[in-house]
């Protein structure tokens, strides 16, 4: 069982590296997709330094609240797209018929499928968020719960696409509609949790769990709270089983397809 | 011993059929209408430890579904399946360990790494040690002359090279049987005879047992004993090579250049395939009359030239997947 475990882990990190080598092989487009990243990301925050220029509280943030909220919205978005970016191109996969190398291998389906690329970009985010940590404020404290509430973050957003993307072994092409929550976890994960109010607030702790990713992890790093971390850890286990449990459930009715069929 | 035993298998598949232009789309999302396809109906068969199977049919014959259904990529609607006494539908990743798979039309390899790279990655995949992959791999480097590109990425590999690595990477955990579904597809005739004679050493060397699909009938004619035969999802004919050329031996073909035309008539046993001005063709059902019988009906003095020839398997395949259509 162990081994299994081991071995499993070894493939995908193979293939991670892999994919990675691939994206580095052509060196200039390699650093500066990571710097354009990180440009892109940090020209939003000037919005929001000019924001509180004008008024020191905005939904219930403080300025390093928000420093870390986008910290982590970087940081959720940077794992999950570098190390399971075809968790984001699933439905695609399933309907064109990609799973078939993944199934005649001993190994799970579901993570050869989501780690067979990376977004060599997604380094960026990464690097970008740690520079953020930096602004706000680094500790050890603050480095390991930053780092942990990233990895749990990335694993959140890969675990919902996974769970919308396998729709597509029911209704074929579902890809407008993962692709439009995806954007949203995406887009929302940048504002204070305070502007939102009702039946949004509510859809984000349950089937768009930004919650989850980000808004209890900003309070646990502001006020440590055991429970509401176990709660954070509970959560993002709960939903990465679902995903295997939606994507197993969904593999029944996969139905490979010929590379001619594929084109159309 | 039986390694693959396959009884009643069908598979439907489900699609979606979309009228034309805007008024289709929308009638397609409210009220989508479906064609079953019914890709596999009702096969049995079984294949013994160390044979080469050909799995033959026209396009769309079903070839591939049943394929993909003994490796546990698709499931069966119905019958059922044992392949070295495991379900692949319940044991698919235990299955994977000792069975081998290369679609002809699909890649597998890293394109961006070596071989030798993309044949150690498949040992991981396999849990093999990496000793022993080395190993493996140095084996299979003089077995199957992989000198040449073994350290070239394989997006700079010619198709044939690339193919001969695919096989070979599905090779690497020692499978004890072998799926290779049109694994000869877009390649020169040189490159082909490489590959059947990677295949039939394999068969040799390793027992491995080996379901092979293929569009060329030589392919076929050179690595199999035995020919399955599938057309519309069902298995038409199930017999060793020997037996299906031997019916069809009865028959030979004559070509005959004449001097002056001939007026022929299709007698018991002689059939007329072609007369056109002096050049005629002729089959003779051996069992019904001899080929004394049939020249005589052509006149001696008459033939300039003439060619007696056995019917090409090629022709006898056709004939049966025709005779299906009917
Ligand atoms: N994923 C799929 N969805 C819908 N129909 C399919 C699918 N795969 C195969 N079919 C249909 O099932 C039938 C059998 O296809 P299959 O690919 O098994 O044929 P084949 O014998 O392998 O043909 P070929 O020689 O062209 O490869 C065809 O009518 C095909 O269109
Ligand atoms: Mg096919």
């Amino acid at each position: 069982m162990l081994t299994e475990v081991k071995n499993q882990i070894k493939v995908n990190i193979l293939s991670t590296k892999y994919a990675l080598e691939r994206e580095m092989l052509n060196k200039v487009t390699f650093v500066s997709n990571i710097i354009f990243m990180i440009l892109n990301n940090a020209s939003f925050i000037v919005q929001w330094v000019i924001l509180y220029a004008i008024k020191d509280n905005i939904g219930g943030y403080s300025f390093k609240q928000v420093l870390l909220l986008w910290g982590l919205a970087a940081m959720g978005y940077g794992v999950s797209r570098f190390f399971f970016k075809n968790a984001f191109n699933l439905s695609d996969m399933i309907n064109t018929g990609k799973l078939d190398n993944y199934l005649v291998q001993p190994k799970n389906v579901l993570l050869a499928a989501i780690t067979s690329d990376v977004e060599v970009s997604a380094l960026g985010d990464i690097l970008y968020a740690y520079i953020i940590l930096l602004i706000y404020g680094l500790s050890l404290k603050s480095f390991l719960l930053f780092t942990l509430f990233g990895i749990t973050a990335g694993f959140i957003l890969a675990s919902v696409s996974v769970i919308f993307s396998s729709l597509a072994f029911w209704f074929g092409r579902v890809e407008v509609i993962s692709n439009t929550l995806n954007s949203i976890m995406t887009n929302f994960a940048t504002y204070p949790e305070g502007i939102f109010k009702g039946i949004i607030k509510i859809l984000f702790y349950t089937i768009l769990p930004l919650g989850f990713a980000s808004y209890l992890p900003v309070q646990i790093m502001t006020n440590f709270n055991i429970y509401n971390l176990l709660v954070v850890i509970f959560i993002v286990l709960l939903f990465i089983g679902l995903a295997f449990l939606t994507f197993y459930k969904g593999l029944r009715k996969y139905s490979s397809t010929n590379l001619m069929n594929a084109r159309v | 011993m039986a390694v693959i035993t396959v009884k009643d298998l069908s598979k439907n598949f489900k699609v979606k059929v979309k009228e034309k232009g805007l008024k289709g789309s929308i009638k397609s999302i409210i009220k989508p209408k479906y064609n079953i396809i019914k890709a596999v109906k009702n096969i049995s068969f079984s294949i013994e430890k160390g044979e080469m199977v050909a799995f033959i049919g026209p396009n769309g014959a079903g070839k591939s579904t049943s394929i993909k259904m003994m490796t546990g990529i698709l499931f069966p609607d119905k019958g059922e399946i044992d392949v070295l006494g495991l379900n692949p539908e319940k044991d698919r990743r235990k299955l994977a360990y000792s069975i081998g798979c290369v679609f002809g039309q699909k890649e597998q390899l890293w394109t961006h790494l070596t071989p030798y790279d993309n044949f150690k990655f498949f040992g991981a995949i396999y849990d093999i040690p990496e000793k022993q992959v080395e190993k493996k791999i140095d084996e299979f480097r003089e077995l199957f002359e992989l000198d040449e590109f073994i350290n070239t990425p394989v997006r700079n590999l010619s198709l044939g090279q690339r193919i001969r690595c695919e096989i070979v990477a599905s090779l690497i955990h020692e499978p004890k049987v072998l799926f290779l579904d049109e694994p000869t597809i877009g390649l020169d005739p040189v490159v082909k005879e490489k590959i059947r004679t990677l295949i039939k050493r394999m068969n040799k060397e390793y027992k491995t047992t080996v379901i092979l699909t293929s569009h060329d009938v030589s392919d076929i004619e050179k690595l199999c004993k035995r020919v399955i035969i599938v057309n519309k999802g069902q298995i038409v004919l199930d017999d060793t090579m020997e037996n299906l050329k031997y019916h069809y031996l009865n028959k030979k073909i004559i070509d005959a250049k004449m001097k002056e035309k001939v007026n022929l008539e299709d007698k018991d046993g002689i059939t007329i395939l072609k007369d056109k001005d002096y050049n005629l063709k002729l089959e003779v059902d051996l069992k019904k009359t001899s080929i004394s019988e049939a020249i005589n009906l052509l006149n001696t003095d008459n033939i300039i030239d003439i060619n007696i020839s056995n019917v090409p398997l090629e022709q006898i395949i056709s004939s049966i997947y025709k005779d299906g259509d009917k």
